[in-house]
Formats: C-alpha cells, structure tokens, sequence
C-alpha cells in the first residue's frame, strides 16, 4: 500500500517534469499551424527540423555549441584536476583559501560579463570561439575544482604514499595512481562542465557575434519581433537536450561506481 | 642493507601537540624490530618518518650512512606495508605487485621471477589477476605484504601487517616473515598490537607510549627488566599484577615486602638490589606466571577467592580476590578452582618487580634475575 502511494508520488512529479518536455518534443514534431493546437499528434513532419537547418543556420550554431563545449572542457579539467588536488592535499590556505575558490560563483554573472566584454575587445578576442572556450573554462573553473576537491579527498593519501616508497615522483604518484583511481569523478566532472557551458546564454550572447552564435542564443533569436517561431524553438530545444540526456546517463554511471573500493580495509 | 638511526626526532602537529617526541634509536643493518605500543602512541607516524612520508619537525633520520631527513620517500629504497593496506584499487594483484618494480626499471623477467616466489610464498596465486575490491580482508593484507616483498628494498617497514589475518593464517605468515628475513636479512621495523608477535618475532622490541620511547631492548631482557609499570603491564597479556607493597622488617628484622598478599622475603641479592626503594611508597609487580597452586620452598601463600576461571585448555587464566583486590594467576590445566571457593595460591618472591608508587619507575633488579638472552 505504501509503495503504491510512493509511486503514485513519484509519477506525479516525473509528470510534472516530464510533460512540458514532452510537449515540446511534441510541438518539434508537429506542422507549424498546428503548434498551438490540443490535439496530442495531429500530424507527424520532420519539416520544423529541416527548416531549422536550411532557413536558420542551426547546424553552425550546433556545431559552435559543440566545439565551445568541449573546448572549454579540455582547457579547464587539467586546471581544475591540479587545483583540486593541490587544495585537497596540500593544506595552504586553510579554510578560506578553499572557500575562496568559490568566491566567484558568488557574483551576478553580468557583474563578470561586462568587464569581460570591455577586456575581450581591446584584445581583440570578441566574436570568436576560442574566446568563449576561454571564458566558459575560466568561469566553470572554481566549480570544478570544487567538485574534483571533494572527489581527490576521498582518494586516501596513502595510496600516494605507497606510489612513493614504490619509486614514484610526487607528480608520478599524481598521474599514475590518483588521477586513475578518481577516474570516475573527473569524467563526472567534465561531463558537468560540459554541460555548463552547453546551457550558458549570457556571455555567448555578449562575446559573440552572428558567427560565433551557440544553441542558446539561435534558439532565443527565433523569438523575433513578429513572434516566437514555437516550431522551430521547439524543434531546436528538442535538439540542445539530446546531448544533456546522454550526458547525464554518464554522470549517473560513474558517481554510483565507488571511487577508491578496495584499496584498504 | 642499511641501519637505521633516528636522532631526537619529533612529529609536531601545531604549537605544542606531538606525535612522536624526542626519539632516539639505532636500529642495526639486518635487525628485526617490533614496535610496540597502545593505539596512538605514534608507531606509524615514526614508521611514516622514516619512509619519508611525513614530515619529521625536529632531529634526524640517518638510513645507511646518508642522512635521509629530508631525502623524497623514492631515494630511500624502503617499502612500506601500510597499515590500511593502501592497494591501488585500479590494478590487479600481479599489478599491484609489478609497479614498484617497473618504477625502479627491473626486468620483465626478473619481475614475473620475483612476483611467482613471492605469491607462492603468501598463496597469491589464484588471485594475481584480481582487483583489490575482488578480495577478503586477509587476501588483501597479503598482497600488501606481497607488494613489499617483491621489492628486496633495504628496510621493510611493516603497519600491523598481520592484524587483519585469523589465527591460523596469522602464525603461519609470522613464520614466513620470520623465515623471510632470514633468507633475505633486511633489516625491518615490524609495527604491532600483539605482545606475542612483538615478543617471538624481534631482535628486539621498542615500545612507545604518548610519542615518546619508553624501553628498547631484547625481547626477554624487557620481559624480565621492564622499566616501569607501563612497560610491566603492556608486554604480557594477562598483565603483570600490581599491589601497595613497602619495605619493612619481618619478625625475626630480616628485609621483607609488605603487601597484601603477605610478606615477601628478600634475598640477599635483592636486599642490597633495593636499598634505594626503602622507605618510599612501593608497587610490587607480579606476573601471572609466577603465582603458583602449588606450594615450594620460599614461596609466599595467601587465601584467594576464586572470582573467574578462563579455561584455555593448555592453561588456566583464574581471576581471584585477595582484600578486596583483584589479582590475575596463570595456572596449570588441570587446576581448575570452582569460582567463589577460596584456595592456596603461592607467588614467587624471587620473580618480584618492585616499582616506585609516585614515579612508576622500576627498581633495577639484582642481576641474578632470569634473563636469557636470544643471540650471545
Ligand atoms: N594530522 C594530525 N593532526 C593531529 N594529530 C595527529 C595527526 N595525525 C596523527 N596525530 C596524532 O598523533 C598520534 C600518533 O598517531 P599514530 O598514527 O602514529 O599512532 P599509532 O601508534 O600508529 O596508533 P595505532 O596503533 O592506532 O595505529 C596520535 O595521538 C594521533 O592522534
Ligand atoms: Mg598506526
């Protein structure tokens, strides 16, 4: 009896997040004057996708979300993988100086956006990928290392001391035994950051240009003065969850995986 | 091959917390050494020192004829057996066993000759391609020896490597690591709990309490000299029995201890031995062995009531009260007392410890006492 109200519980709430989801995949799939429609699938056409593609450039804003995800990725894990460990093991700055990696999370973003956008102009980086790869990296930054903190402090240290009786260097025993063993978080984290970035809309939309323009900003210019174009906005969310979903089946895996079972008692 | 010496070497944590103060000890090329002490007494963080891997606040650590204080753990050539084992969870057992090998260059053949002797040794075999998480308790703490061993390093150092085997297992590794390092004489610190492993295994035994070194020496020459009450009652299990004693005059004013067990007479050896202790409040120590069911000449009677018998089968533990006291005797196998009777029971004077109530400084014994010595 319990159970069946727990589940009830849990269907309800599934529904509550599901069905807007639903809804707009629905929508994607539906010709445009039907979009508002009640009928659940009145129709089936692939033509909101197409059209996104053919009339709106989407592919090239997929692809800039693609490169700009990833690129920030690539560029802050190492840092944030050699900050983590070094706060996790090393205790410097006590308290604070860990506290402080998350200071600036602590800022509105636009509190960060403007001077970047006065700073990416004068150096010329404005409108470019590799300057939104910089900005993402660096602002993801303190939330990985935080998240890679937590993950390298339950690596026991012993294990380094092993490494290190068994002839490693302090950075052999880094990046032959702790980086492996906390595999699993730093996928996690990475597939995080990835995701970060993937979703971030105010800096894109600032730093970048026309040419540079990622999923979140073609998606919020399809709301034009004469309109929202819901077929194609939704054709094109249905689009920018595709890669969340299978993220987060990856995250999922790796953080039930125990990071460091059996290597002691 | 390398002797190790510490020089007053201290483990601070913060202002004025320490872990290890003041150490001082030299540990000969080939040696086997026990540690041994009451959790957190610093055995590891000493072991730890040594190995390099924390960080040693004051004085000096000499390994051969180099000064390692502030050598990096790799320059050291010592293997660790941690105390939590500290497996590297994403390598298989053979793995686990080949790094430290790789690390430092050795041969693909010298190090599948090295790994197949010792997993024979510890019974690894059927596990070599197993991860850790894919082993019992046991199986683990030997492919944590194992992972040692395949080294040769020049000192072992060893974590309570044996506290998480069962009794069996556990004094058959006690024979291998014995038979090891006879085979290979490293000289090694062997960290432990147990007073038996302390007691069979070591040259000599080092014990600590509260991070300082309380008594080193062999084995039986700790056992029969322990130097004051803590070393008395940690070394034996069960531990020596400690009764208010004072040095007074008997009936016919010849020397005696005054206790609540009786009057133990001194020996004239014992009498000179123990000139300092009169007048001065007193401990009189002793061992559970040394209290006897049977009568013998010189021996001191008194009446116990029987409060608790441990039958062990090759012993007897029995538990009795004499003044409201509780004392604890050894006895033979077939004594068995019914519990709440009062019987006989007769202590050695000759085996005493006299102690210092305020200091629990022992009195050094006359040197008749029963010390013999493993090796010379
Ligand atoms: N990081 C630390 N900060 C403060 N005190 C510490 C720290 N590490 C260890 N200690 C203290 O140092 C002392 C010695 O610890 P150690 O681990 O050497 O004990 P041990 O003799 O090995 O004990 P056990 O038999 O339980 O393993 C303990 O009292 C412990 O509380
Ligand atoms: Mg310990």
């Amino acid at each position: 009896m319990r159970r069946i109200v727990s589940h009830i519980g849990l269907i309800f709430f599934s529904a509550v997040v599901l069905l807007p989801i639903l809804w707009v995949l629905r929508t994607s799939l539906v010709p445009e004057h039907l979009s508002y429609s009640s009928q659940i699938l009145p129709e089936l056409t692939l033509d909101n996708y197409v059209a996104l593609f053919t009339t709106k450039h989407f592919g090239n804003n997929y692809l800039n979300s693609i490169l700009v995800a990833v690129g920030s990725v690539i560029v802050a894990m190492p840092l944030a993988c050699t900050t983590g460990y070094a706060f996790a093991r090393f205790r410097t700055s006590g308290r604070a100086g860990r506290f402080s990696v998350l200071a600036t999370q602590m800022l509105p973003p636009v509190a960060l956006a403007l001077p970047t956008f006065m700073f990416y102009r004068t150096v010329g980086l404005t409108n470019s990928l590799p300057g939104l790869m910089l900005v993402y990296a660096a602002l993801n930054l303190p939330f990985l290392t935080w998240i890679l903190m937590g993950f390298f402090e339950s690596v026991p240290s012993d294990l380094e001391g092993a490494a290190m009786t068994d002839g490693a260097t302090a950075w052999g025993a880094f990046w032959r035994i702790v980086l492996p063993v906390a595999a699993p978080g730093i996928a996690a984290a990475a597939v995080l950051g990835f995701i970060l970035s993937w979703n971030e809309f105010l800096f894109a939309l600032i730093l970048g240009g026309p040419r540079t323009a990622t999923v979140p900003v073609a998606l919020a210019s399809l709301q034009t003065s004469n309109g929202v174009e819901i077929a194609k906005v939704s054709a094109g969310v249905s689009l920018a969850i595709l890669p969340l979903m299978i993220a987060s089946r990856f995250i999922q895996r790796y953080l039930v995986q125990g990071l460091s079972f059996g290597s002691v008692k | 091959m390398a002797s190790i010496r510490l020089q007053t070497v201290s483990k601070a944590y913060g202002s004025d917390l320490y872990g290890v103060k003041d150490v001082d000890l030299t540990i000969e090329d080939g040696e086997f050494i026990c540690f041994l002490g009451p959790s957190g007494c610093g055995k590891s963080t000493t072991l730890r020192m040594i190995a390099g891997l924390e960080d040693v606040t004051d004085g000096a650590i000499w390994i051969g004829d180099k000064d390692m204080t502030r050598a990096a753990p790799r320059d050291r050539n010592v293997a660790v057996v941690f105390q939590s084992y500290a497996l590297y969870p994403h390598m298989s057992v053979r793995q686990n066993m080949e790094f430290g090998l790789k690390m430092r260059g050795v041969s693909l053949a010298q190090r599948n000759d090295r790994i197949d002797t010792v997993s024979e040794i510890l019974g690894l075999g059927p596990y070599l391609d197993r991860k850790p998480a894919a082993l019992s308790g046991g199986q683990r703490q030997r492919v944590a020896l194992g992972r040692a061993m395949v080294r040769e390093p020049d000192v072992f150092l060893m974590d309570e490597p044996l506290s998480n085997l069962d009794a069996k297992l556990r004094a058959e590794m006690r024979l291998e690591l014995i038979k090891l390092h006879r085979r290979l004489g490293r000289t090694t610190i062997f960290v432990t709990h147990d007073q038996v492993e302390a007691m069979t295994m070591g040259d000599r035994i080092c014990i600590m309490r509260d991070g300082h070194l309380v008594q080193v020496g062999k084995p039986l020459e700790v056992y029969a000299n322990p130097v004051d009450t803590f070393v008395a009652q940690f070394l034996a299990s069960p531990a020596m029995n400690l009764l208010d004693a004072r040095l007074e005059k008997g009936l016919q004013d010849e020397e005696v201890v005054a206790t609540a067990l009786g009057h133990f007479p001194l020996s004239a050896d014992q009498v000179s031995a123990y000139d300092a202790a009169r007048g001065r409040k007193l401990l009189l120590g002793l061992r559970p062995e040394d209290i006897h069911e049977a009568d013998a000449p010189g021996r001191v009677a008194f009446k116990a009531e029987i409060v608790a018998v441990e039958a062990l089968g090759t012993e007897n533990i029995v538990v009795f009260n004499v003044a409201g006291q509780e004392f604890t005797a050894r006895l033979g196998r077939h004594f068995i007392p019914a519990i709440g009777s009062t019987v006989p029971l007769y202590g050695d004077p000759r085996q005493m410890h006299l102690f210092d109530a305020e200091t629990t400084r022992a009195y050094p014994r006359p040197s008749s006492g029963p010390v013999s010595n493993k090796e010379d």
